[in-house]
């Protein structure tokens, strides 16, 4: 059971590099602030420093606007690419994402059903009760079919997605007025534009309950990825783990889409990434896994909010944008691998 | 038609005078395509309030035969002209919906009423005989030149040739020139944001279009005016950065004036903005924001809004 101390040294870099990266990512944005400015404003605020050096606005451009945004995208970029590894070992599916069981067709289902109804201010809380649904739903049909095994729960997913977004569809061609369906675009596309320290909180909590659940069950995982007999054998009660990891990982999904959106690839292109550099070994894969999906979502965020100053691009399309060209490059120099 | 062919193009590339009585056939480049009118036409579909307030305003009411996509009520002065107007639907209506009617003409306030989805393609439309014509200050497919009120008082006697009632579209240009040459520009250098939508994002007034036309004849800085665009997805980090004297609420059925003031001040950021702890606001009602008849009664309205505002200089 030693920590094996390569592993641990990753983990501890990319714990710096993470910090790096949220006090460098603090002093990007279209307002012109200065990086010391901006880091004595933010250590003001953590009463580190006696006077603050900005007008109440431009204080509230680094601690209202940028600071809770950074740390909600690392949230939802560690949260992402969690949930990703988690699923791709229950499905034994490389392809699987986090959104894979519907999850995120349904969150967009709830979000766009609160915003349209005009509770626009609890649409996080309809797209974590569209997730959800879905899951449930995705699950309790895979069940119907005789038991919750990864293909059944993929095909009851695949369903329920289509279910779901061509109820979106038809919600928004209904319903959506004016320039409403912007938002919801802007909110289908995945963005943290206008999050708030709430967001973040929320965020914090869901990684707080459920990533110690899953990082805790890196040894089952690992057992996992060699079939249900195998690990069975291994004395892991195997249903109860599913279970438990699959709630886990809805819960988590369910918060980062609420706040993000359906934010892709990270979920998806992370965990392989890392899986190619640190091996499969899930004690070391989940948290490593975790921490680059926190920078690279840190960064793919910044770069939405301040490459097109004034204007504001949805972090998905930078995500994809970034995401797609590694995973093809992941692929192509590991091809024996795949 | 093939007899037909160069000479009606020439005469549409040709400056109309004022007050001419049209010649028909009429053709002209409308968003890059061109359209013909044998004579004026006799049933009409507008889509978007903007078409419909241009052709009421020109006394063509009785040529309506339905509309589609009304962006808010009619304005005071054209809602008994309008009174009893068909609504064949509260979005972009479909082709089959518009043909129903048997229009000989459709006018569009947006390119997109145009889509295959919508009223139809352009050149479908064509084929059967029906007109088409797309506000151009929308144009998509070519990129208009920055909005000014010039263009929009030709696209009055553009329309003023279509109908062959140039001297009504003279006279309500006429009419509008002299309330613009009425608005004062505001001397005390003010900065202005136009929030016309979106929470989590604000959707903005840019450098180009109807918000920055109107706010330039006020006097007011656009703090949005470097984006080439009529609207813009902005972040409120400019927003805040830019810290505007003024901002202006676009009111809009789905999103009015009264819910935007509420968000702005219940936010913990844009709550602290000069504009909004002041309460300085200028309220423009939707269909008045985008390019048509009613950006100058708009401006005249706004400007008056503009100078009961108290605002201390900096």
């Amino acid at each position: 059971m030693r920590r094996r101390p390569a592993s641990f040294l990753a983990s501890a870099g990319l714990v710096v590099l993470l910090l790096a990266s949220a006090t460098l990512a603090v002093t990007f944005g279209p307002a012109d602030i200065s990086a010391g400015d901006a880091w004595m404003t933010v250590l003001h605020h953590l009463r580190l420093a006696d006077t603050a050096p900005l007008s109440p606005l431009r204080d509230a451009i680094v601690w209202e606007l940028r600071l809770p945004r950074i740390l909600a995208a690392a949230g939802v970029g560690a949260g992402l690419a969690l949930a990703g590894t988690v699923m791709q070992v229950l499905t034994r599916n490389p392809l699987a994402d986090p959104y894979l069981l519907g999850l995120s067709s349904g969150a967009a289902l709830g979000a766009v059903g609160f915003l349209l109804a005009g509770m626009a201010l609890l649409m996080p809380l309809g797209a974590f009760l569209g997730s959800l649904a879905a899951l449930v739903l995705a699950l309790a049909i895979a069940r119907l079919l005789g038991g919750a095994t990864p293909t059944r729960a993929i095909l009851a997913g695949i369903s329920i997605a289509a279910l779901a977004s061509a109820a979106t569809s038809l919600l928004i061609f209904w319903s959506a007025t004016g320039d409403s369906y912007r938002e919801i675009l802007s909110w289908l596309m995945g963005s943290l534009s206008g999050t708030t320290w709430g967001d973040t909180g929320l965020v914090a909590l869901a990684l707080v309950v459920c990533a110690p659940v899953i990082l805790l069950s890196g040894r089952g995982l690992d057992a996992f990825a060699f079939g249900d007999a195998a690990a069975a054998s291994l004395g892991i009660d195997i249903v109860r783990l599913r279970w438990t990891l699959l709630t886990a990982t809805a819960l988590l999904t369910g918060v980062m889409v609420a706040i993000g959106g359906a934010i892709g690839f990270v979920g998806l292109v992370v965990p392989h990434a890392v899986r190619l550099a640190v091996g499969s070994r899930h004690r070391v894969l989940l948290p490593a896994s975790m921490l680059v999906g926190a920078v690279f979502m840190l960064w793919t965020d910044t770069a939405a909010r301040s490459l097109f100053d004034p204007r504001e691009l949805p972090v998905g399309i930078v995500t994809a944008l970034v995401g797609a060209p590694a995973f093809l490059l992941i692929l192509l120099r590991y091809r024996r691998i795949t | 038609m093939r007899r037909l062919a160069a000479l009606p193009l020439l005469l549409g590339l040709v400056v109309l005078p004022a007050e001419a009585a049209t010649t028909y056939p009429l053709t002209l480049q409308n968003c890059g395509f061109a359209v013909t009118f044998d004579k004026a036409p006799q049933r009409v579909v507008t889509i978007k309030s903007t078409a419909t307030e241009l052709l009421l305003s020109l006394g063509l009411r009785d040529r309506i035969v339905g509309v589609g996509f009304q962006d808010g009520p009619l304005p005071a002065d054209l809602a008994a002209a309008g009174a009893g107007l068909k609504v064949l639907s509260e979005k972009a209506p479909s082709q089959e919906v518009v043909l129903e009617t048997e229009p000989d003409f459709v006018y569009g306030g947006w390119e997109s009423n145009f889509a295959g989805d919508a009223a139809g393609e352009r050149p479908s439309l064509k084929q059967l005989g029906v007109a088409s014509y797309v506000s151009p200050p929308a144009c998509r497919s070519i990129r208009p030149p920055k909005l000014t009120f010039d263009a929009v008082f030709a696209e009055i006697g553009e329309m003023g040739a279509i109908f062959d009632v140039a001297p009504a579209a003279a006279a309500l240009v006429a009419k509008q020139k002299a309330m613009l040459a009425a608005v004062r520009r505001d001397a005390r250098g003010l900065t202005a944001v136009w929030y016309s939508s979106g929470t989590k994002a604000p959707y903005v007034g840019a450098g180009s279009g109807a918000p920055a036309m109107i706010m330039e004849a006020l006097g007011l800085r656009n703090v949005f005016a470097g984006v080439d665009d009529g609207w813009t997805s902005a972040n409120w980090e400019a927003v805040v950065d830019a810290n505007p004297d003024v901002i202006v609420l676009v009111d809009a059925a789905w999103n009015s004036a009264e819910q935007k003031r509420k968000l702005l001040a219940a936010n913990p950021i844009t709550g602290k903005l000069d504009a909004v702890v002041n309460q300085r606001y200028l309220v423009i009602p939707f269909p008045a924001s985008e390019a048509g008849v009613r950006n100058v009664p708009a401006a005249v309205d706004m400007a008056r809004q503009l100078g009961a505002l108290q605002i201390p200089a900096k």
